[in-house]
């Protein structure tokens, strides 16, 4: 439950107004050009920023007061993998289970899921950059969060890696949890969302079902371009 | 047990990531390396001029060697990632700084060494309590060196900031272990000074996981 | 308003007061000539910018606990004022020193603090001012100002005993024993910096909640 998130930086707003309602199991796509204020929606709801005005509760938890425990329940992925590449792949999911207080658990799972299990005792700075992504998704994947904050997750991937996302989101979904999804390769995200957001210069242009939703419903916010 | 667990985490991947990748040792070994040799040319390489050549060197090398705590996160834009795991940040403090200890500590030896060489001083008989008398200026370095390192982090002229803050609130560690080291070294009375260094380590020991927190936090 | 032409107005006579009694009424030093009349601002300088970190201290803790920008505006303005004052008192401590002992800096225990306050205070101003978010400055400059003056006891000690040890202690400017006449000129003194002091205070924390205004709008 958003209510006229808002957040500004300086005098820009890059985020105005934004109202949804994210029921569980269902996945929001997040649609708009670069600039629209996505990552920042994103952010905000990870709680790795603070909203300016408005507010939001996750869960029954308040985002400002409870932002710990929002932390517990949600995972974000964002454009950049933030990896450490003198580790290797293991240890870096180690290092993240640690830190969620399970530090013996194996991670080969989620090296498996995401197809490292290879390369799980390489270290990180022999990787792509699309082993690196996905990498940051295990790294996600074994919080079982309740609610998936994805960035662009299909930049950078090839079409495996674009799969496992998808299963990354349809697990969710099975688990109860929500997603949320931002990405400009909107053709990819309609498949697995439920509800389309268009943000426009920060604002919600439009929000509905999936099926509602064309390309010509992109083009107000894309100011009738592709 | 919990905050425990996440510390020993974050102090373990620190130290690992330094030991494949030496970046922070080496800068710091180097500065003090150099600091040694020019100021021991330059004042002169009495015994007498030991301890303030080792403080201040140690000194100079923190400078360099602190803001890489922190910048080796933003570095591998980890940093985000890192602050949004559920549970206390005082947690991250503990064990950056226990990291960092260790890192200072490891420095701290070979220095003695090389100035046991250089300065004709006899480290060995004192050795111990060379060691006792180093670590409690390292724990005092430490302890405010991982707040300041949080600190700069968000400022522009990060390079200016860390030697006009560090230096300045870390005084009373130098001038206290340089004469603590001398007494050491030459047998005579500490005097004061050992109250000086833990009232130092113990106020900024308590103070500063608090305020890494508010350093820490979301804008 | 009404206060803070009070205060100024206050301040100005006592200045005037303190200055007439400094400079002319009270009598020289049997030592040190006229040249002492110099304490009579180098010292209240040096009270003013402890009394100003010292209400830096405090308006920080309550900024970081309470988060009300009240705080901040006045751990912001007694930083400024405290960073001047103490820039004057190491001036005149120079001015103090030069005739009187011949040297432009003593390396007296209490000046050589001065500067290394004067050091962490600036740092404290540079961190509000070179952070890219204003917000995220304040916090951070409360920071500054809580660990520093945490540290004041503990430098001013280490750097007493630093050279005690090993030098006798050089007659600092202020190791003098006071005469009666004096002691009521340096209290004079004192109580017009601390006027001016608060009068500068006001004035500066109204002018930072105005600034803070405008940029919102």
């Amino acid at each position: 439950m958003v209510s006229g998130l808002s957040r500004r930086f300086g005098a820009v707003w890059a985020v105005q107004d934004v109202t949804f309602m994210l029921p569980s199991r269902s996945v929001l796509l997040v649609v708009g050009p670069n600039g629209s204020g996505k990552t920042t929606l994103l952010r905000l709801l990870a709680t790795a920023l603070r909203p300016t005005s408005g507010g939001a509760a996750v869960f029954g938890l308040d985002l400002i007061r409870d932002a710990d425990a929002i932390r517990g329940l949600a995972a974000f992925v964002g454009a950049s993998p933030g990896v450490y590449d003198l580790l290797t792949a293991a240890e870096n999911l180690r290092f993240a289970a640690a830190m969620y207080g399970r530090p013996h658990e194996s991670v080969m799972p989620w090296l498996e899921r995401t197809g490292l299990a290879e390369v799980a005792p390489h270290p990180v700075r022999t990787f792509s950059q699309g082993m690196r992504r996905r990498l940051a998704l295990a790294r996600a994947w074994l919080t079982t969060s309740r609610l998936l904050l994805l960035d662009e997750p299909y930049g950078g991937m090839d079409r495996d890696g674009n799969q496992i996302v998808d299963v990354m989101v349809a697990e969710a979904r099975r688990r109860d949890g929500s997603v949320v999804l931002a990405t400009h390769e909107w053709e990819r995200g309609v498949k697995i969302a439920d509800t389309v957001l268009a943000l426009a210069a920060g604002r919600p242009a439009d929000i509905l079902p999936v099926d509602r939703f064309t390309a010509s419903g992109l083009a107000p916010v894309t100011g009738g371009r592709r | 047990m919990n905050g425990l667990l996440r510390a020993a985490a974050v102090a373990r991947k620190d130290l690992l990531v330094e030991w494949r990748g030496r970046q922070t040792t080496t800068a710091t070994g180097m500065v003090a390396l150099l600091m040694i040799l020019l100021l021991g040319f330059v004042i002169g390489s009495e015994p007498g001029r030991a301890a303030a050549v080792l403080w201040v060197a140690l000194g100079f090398a923190a400078v360099v060697g602190i803001p890489r705590i922190t910048q080796s996160e933003v570095e591998q834009q980890a940093l985000e990632t890192l602050l949004l795991y559920p549970g206390s940040r005082e947690h991250l403090y503990w064990g950056k700084s226990v990291a960092l200890l260790i890192m200072l500590a490891a420095l701290l030896v070979a220095l003695l060494l090389l100035l046991g060489l250089l300065f004709s001083v006899d480290v060995w008989s004192h050795w111990g309590a060379l060691l006792g008398v180093g670590m409690l200026g390292i724990v005092g370095l430490s302890a405010i060196g991982t707040l300041l390192a949080a600190l700069v982090l968000h400022v522009r002229g990060r390079e200016l900031l860390m030697p006009l803050l560090l230096l300045p609130l870390a005084l009373p560690v130098v001038l206290g272990c340089v004469r603590l080291t001398e007494a050491v070294l030459a047998d005579t009375p500490a005097g004061l000074w050992p109250v000086v260094l833990v009232a130092f380590d113990l106020v900024y020991l308590l103070v500063c996981p608090i305020l890494f927190e508010v350093v820490m936090e979301e804008v | 308003m009404r206060t803070q032409t009070a205060l100024g107005a206050a301040a100005v006579l006592l200045l005037a007061a303190a200055a007439y009694v400094g400079l002319f009424a009270s009598p020289p030093d049997a030592f040190q000539g006229e040249y002492v009349r110099i304490m009579y601002a180098h010292v209240p300088n040096a009270w003013v910018a402890y009394l100003a970190f010292a209400i830096t201290f405090a308006s920080s803790a309550l900024y970081l606990w309470k988060r009300r920008s009240g705080y901040d505006h006045v751990a912001h303005s007694a930083t400024e004022l405290g960073v001047l004052f103490t820039g004057l008192a190491l001036a005149t401590g120079s001015m103090w020193g030069r005739p009187v002992w011949g040297t432009w800096w003593t390396w007296d225990a209490r000046l050589v603090t001065t500067a290394i306050l004067f050091l962490i205070y600036s740092g404290a101003l540079l961190v509000r001012g070179l952070s890219d978010d204003p917000q995220r400055g304040a916090r951070l400059a409360a920071v500054i100002g809580i660990i520093g003056f945490l540290d004041i006891p503990v430098i001013h000690y280490s750097v007493t005993w630093f050279r005690t040890l090993h030098q006798p202690a050089s007659i600092g400017p202020g190791s003098l024993k006071i005469a009666p006449p004096m002691l009521l000129a340096l209290l004079l003194s004192l109580l017009a910096f601390t006027v001016l002091f608060a009068y500068l205070l006001r004035l500066r924390t109204s002018l930072a909640r105005l600034e803070a205004g405008a940029e919102l709008s």
